[in-house]
């Protein structure tokens, strides 16, 4: 599930997909224009460096910045970072799962639907780099597919 | 490119074998297929050569078919051909009758009742491959020439030694002559490739002292009955750093041995998207994996049958084996025996050691430009394949298609099997070999 960590994530990251390459931003700067808590962006760039997607830069000048161009970074692998296993419910993840108190996992078909639709999504998250996402509406727009979700 | 009907495949070993078992599966009746193998023989490449029984598979038979999609091909063939054996989809089966039923793959082929036959196995050494406007031309050592519309590179694993300048030689090989059974010897390397060689030495009943060399000292885990985790691709973080992934690694085992599983399982289960993680890695993540993770991984990942686990476990118990934690920083000959500079992990200073023998079972993954395979060193010079960036293959795209030393990429050069080590790093073991040479079947074939 898309949560609002996921989502702020993504901003932040397009934010600076659109940088020079090698310059950095603030975090001050990237919570203003794009309406995150300052706080929780804080902690979001924070895992984001910690599973190498983002640099943070110290001095006068530092903030932060990609690790590495916005074409070599999918969005779906950023999202498992921030969100965990890319699942469109609870129960449909393998690893991370959280089994419904009321249906059996192994026989409920609704799980198992929701499998197919899982890999489905990774499938499409897999496949778009952060360069591309930035296109789709000069990084305003989330992805119309999670935007239910 | 447009579809192919004549292909070579230059190697008959495994990866060349099972990608002409591919092709050959299209019923498409113009379809030519021809496979140069030096040997002569099909399926008898550096892995499946032996012809000592004692050499078993490391994956179980269950695992072994030649086709994904008829998971018990092996197996059925086994019990159909070698009622000897139990017949179990677990057992390991000796290597020789893995080359076998490789062999037995494709020869239908070659016979047919029309005289007109899919398949033709020349016996003799590929020397160079040259593009021509009109197609593919490979040349032999006998200066006849063989022209094709698709050329792929089967050459699988390195046959020289590759360190040690001449002094050390692989086990079983000819320059492997016979030596006093109480002799010391020295293997380099401590994966897969050594628990060969000590299978060949005892063997050969040998009895002196045996040090085995590698960086971390480290031996292969046992294999254990374990089912493979479920895990999708919607599960794994592709694209992270290393740090990140181990520690994603970590708690799954840890979840793992609470359900009463082990690391088995996670890392059975992460095999379907070992390609596609190292794929989604940037330079310098493959290259830290390479450099600080690959030892740890290797002995989790190539297990070995339990049984020869606890040979082994023996040998080094009544003081036989030797594990040593370092690197061999020279060799040379000293009289009738080998002198071994060897700088032991953690220290500066490295002491010499005397041994009668050194084999060298070190990495298979070698950097093409030191090749000893004449079609690889000619088509190295002429620019028509380069290293991949880590230098442990070819270059090649995902597709498989040759890159050339320009950044070009040839739509009738390929390559399969280890070669493409550096695109796919997963891609010694059949099952990931079968995948690969099904999907570039379907691809030549249009």
């Amino acid at each position: 599930m898309l949560t609002r960590k996921g989502k702020y994530g993504l901003k932040a990251l397009v934010h600076l997909a659109g940088l020079p390459p090698g310059t950095s931003a603030v975090i001050g700067d990237i919570a203003q224009q794009h309406n995150i808590p300052k706080k929780f962006l804080d902690t979001i760039l924070n895992e984001l460096r910690n599973a190498g997607f983002v640099v943070s830069r110290k001095g006068r000048l530092g903030g932060y910045g990609l690790a590495r161009p916005p074409e070599n970074i999918q969005v779906g692998h950023v999202i498992r970072v921030l969100d965990g296993p890319l699942a469109p419910f609870p129960c449909a993840s393998r690893t991370r799962y959280e089994p419904c108190e009321d249906c059996d996992m192994a026989t409920c078909q609704v799980r198992h639907l929701m499998l197919d639709v899982r890999n489905a999504i990774a499938d499409v998250l897999d496949k778009t780099s952060l360069a591309e996402m930035r296109r789709l509406g000069n990084g305003e727009l989330v992805l119309p597919e999670l935007k239910q979700a | 490119m447009t579809a192919a009907h004549s292909i070579i495949v230059i190697g008959g070993g495994a990866s060349g074998i099972l990608l002409s078992a591919h092709l050959l599966r299209q019923s498409d009746p113009r379809l030519r297929v021809t496979i140069i193998e030096k040997r002569g023989q099909l399926g008898r490449g550096l892995a499946f050569s032996s012809d000592q029984a004692n050499y078993i598979l490391n994956v179980p038979a269950a695992n072994m078919s030649a086709y994904a999609d008829e998971p018990d091909h092996f197996h059925n063939w086994l019990l159909a051909r070698h009622p000897e054996l139990p017949d179990d989809p677990w057992l390991f089966a000796p290597r020789p009758i893995y080359g076998e039923y490789l062999g037995e793959l494709v020869r239908s082929a070659t016979a047919t009742a029309s005289g007109d036959a899919r398949l033709t196995v020349v016996d003799a050494q590929a020397v160079a491959v040259r593009e021509r406007p009109g197609g593919m031309e490979v040349e032999l050592a006998d200066g006849t020439c063989h022209v094709a519309q698709a050329v792929v590179l089967a050459v699988g694993h390195e046959e020289q030694p590759s360190r040690g300048n001449g002094v050390a030689v692989r086990a079983g090989s000819d320059a492997d002559t016979p030596i006093d059974p109480d002799a010391s010897v020295m293997i380099l390397g401590s994966g897969p490739s050594m628990v060969d060689a000590w299978l060949t030495l005892a063997a050969r009943r040998h009895r002196g002292p045996i040090r085995i060399v590698s960086r971390h000292g480290l031996l292969p885990l046992p294999h254990q009955r374990s089912l493979p985790l479920a895990i999708d691709a919607a599960d794994v973080p592709f694209g992270t750093n290393l740090p990140y992934l181990t520690r994603w690694f970590r708690s799954l085992v840890q979840e793992a041995e609470a359900n009463g599983n082990d690391w088995r399982s996670v890392v059975d289960g992460l095999r379907p998207f070992n390609q596609r993680l190292w794929q989604s890695w940037p330079a310098d993540a493959r290259r830290q994996f390479l450099n600080h993770l690959r030892p740890f991984w290797n002995i989790h990942r190539h297990r070995v049958p339990p049984g020869l686990h606890s040979r082994l476990q023996r040998a080094i118990a009544n003081g036989q084996i030797q594990l040593m934690a370092g690197e061999v920083l020279h060799l040379e000959r000293f009289g009738d025996d080998v002198r071994a500079a060897v700088r032991r992990r953690g220290h500066h200073e490295s002491e010499a050691i005397v041994v009668h023998r050194v084999y060298d079972c070190g990495g298979i993954a070698l950097d093409v430009e030191t090749s000893s395979n004449p079609v690889i060193r000619s088509l190295l010079e002429a620019g028509a394949i380069r290293p991949d960036p880590q230098r442990i293959g070819l270059d090649v795209t995902t597709d498989l298609n040759a890159i050339a030393a320009d950044g070009t990429t040839s739509s009738r050069l390929f390559a399969v099997g280890p070669l493409t080590r550096g695109q796919f790093f997963e891609i010694e073991a059949v099952p990931d070999i079968r995948r690969q040479c099904a999907d570039l079947a379907q691809r030549l074939l249009g």
